[in-house]
């Protein structure tokens, strides 16, 4: 197996920021995927002593800034997810593929409703359920991504 | 490098809970701050600098699509649309000259009232970069900017009707909320009775709000929404939405009533900024504190949740 090497996963993370920047409208903004919440959690998966919560927190700051809204929201959603997966990153590298989506699954949908209590708490009126189709998407890519081979969470550290 | 330090399995560093609480700290104080304090809106303006480029060569292969499929319209397509066009062209003509003689009217009145005058528009064309990233809220990014001259609370409009109002200012590009976001009011009229009200925003459906108006309000479906002009944003009579639904409950102390926007907002790229209105008086200080809190619009920039 590949070791990680740092610079490898910032340009990731730079393609995944890159298609979030991509002028999204309508139903495809409804559909998009978490693009680099999924990066980050398949690094954290990977890598955790180099993709950590910092790594996590930081890219939601970068998201913060094109998203234009309240500053440090995506930062925290991020950070709670990335805490999730490195808490049981250590079992989730045993599980199997169809368990491991499922977690993801569940991650992605711990950062939406982080974000959704913080618009809710600043106001914002309750989305449609419309809202979590972008974790359905989310996980849709993930998967295509493990079956076409591009991915491979079950690959232990480069050690 | 990940052979050179063996057991990196083991080495972790600070818990993943301790570095959760850091972090997490530190994006409530910095939530906390650009809420209340609003401290963060420069330095955002200057890392958007930093990302304009990104965005733009995000940008690229998109409208090279759009170009592709625009220069590969079929030439039936061109002529249908060319006849459409000239139709239009032929009303509107015929709109123009009446204009220009109600403006000659309009103005003559207006000097018999020795009242002041109108003042001209001068206004900027703008395009629809891209809709907001934010699926809460409804907003669009104009490519026109403080390095154009822009200003914080301009009226937007196409050649239908408002399309909005511009709530913040980057250096090359601006944020124009909707009148179907929640936070924006916008002072209107029903054209046929001439009844003041204000609109509101309706986010969930990207509709428009009457809210306030009582049960036995004279208002019906189908009822244009006119600015009436009264808070020196937008011009007076510019078309707003139309009244499509209207629920009298003798229960509820106000009438439902829905609208839908008439400016194209979800297909038009092209779109107005008008400057706001310069020799408005200022409002009179509030006299007394214990007022009835009205209900009137925010009047410049309405700052976003």
């Amino acid at each position: 197996m590949r070791p990680v090497s740092l610079k490898l996963i910032y340009l990731t993370l730079f393609a995944a920021y890159m298609l979030y920047l991509l002028p999204w409208a309508g139903f495809g903004l409804l559909l998009r995927p978490d693009f680099v919440l999924l990066v980050l959690l398949y690094w954290m998966l990977r890598a955790p002593h180099l993709c950590n919560v910092g790594t996590a927190w930081m890219m939601g700051l970068w998201l913060d800034i094109a998203s234009g809204s309240l500053f440090g929201q995506y930062a925290l959603a991020y950070s709670v997810t990335a805490f999730f997966a490195i808490y049981y990153q250590r079992r989730l590298v045993l599980f199997s593929a169809w368990q491991q989506v499922g977690y993801v699954m569940l991650l992605l949908l711990v950062s939406q409703i982080v974000l959704l209590v913080i618009k809710l708490m600043a106001g914002n009126a309750l989305p449609g359920w419309c809202y979590f189709l972008s974790s359905l998407s989310g996980v849709l890519l993930w998967q295509l991504l493990v079956f076409s081979r591009v991915i491979d969470p079950d690959a232990k550290n480069a050690s | 490098m990940d052979h050179q330090h063996p057991p990196a399995f083991f080495v972790r560093g600070p818990s993943p809970l301790a570095r959760l609480t850091f972090f997490a700290a530190v994006s409530i104080v910095l939530m906390a701050v650009d809420a209340r304090l609003h401290y963060l809106t420069e330095i955002r303006q200057g890392v958007s600098v930093v990302l304009h480029p990104l965005e733009v060569a995000v940008r690229a292969p998109v409208n090279a699509f759009l170009y592709v499929n625009e220069y590969i319209t079929t030439q039936t397509n061109l002529v249908h649309e060319n006849r459409q066009l000239r139709q239009r062209a032929l009303l509107d003509s015929a709109d123009l000259q009446r204009f220009r003689t109600l403006q000659a009217e309009n103005a003559h009145l207006r000097n018999m009232l020795s009242a002041l005058p109108a003042m001209p528009q001068p206004a900027r064309l703008g395009e629809i970069v891209h809709s907001g990233r934010d699926p809460f809220s409804q907003k669009v990014i104009v490519n026109l900017g403080a390095r154009h001259g822009i200003t914080s609370g301009q009226a937007v409009i196409d050649e239908l009707g408002v399309v909005g109002q511009v709530t913040q200012i980057y250096p090359l590009s601006s944020e124009v909320t909707l009148v179907t976001d929640k936070d924006l009011a916008v002072p209107v009229q029903i054209e046929r009775s001439g009844l003041r009200a204000i609109a509101f925003g309706n986010s969930r459906n990207s509709a428009i709000d009457l809210p306030y108006l009582p049960v036995n309000v004279d208002i019906q479906v189908g009822d244009r929404l006119v600015t009436s002009g009264i808070d020196g944003v937008y011009p007076a009579g510019l078309a707003v939405g139309k009244v499509v639904q209207i629920d009298r409950k003798t229960y509820a102390p106000f009438a439902r009533i829905a609208c839908v926007p008439i400016a194209g907002i979800k297909t038009h790229r092209q779109v107005l900024l008008i400057p706001a209105a310069e020799n408005v008086p200022p409002l009179p200080e509030p006299e007394k504190p214990s007022a009835k809190p009205s209900k009137k619009s925010p009047r410049n920039a309405p700052r976003k949740p």
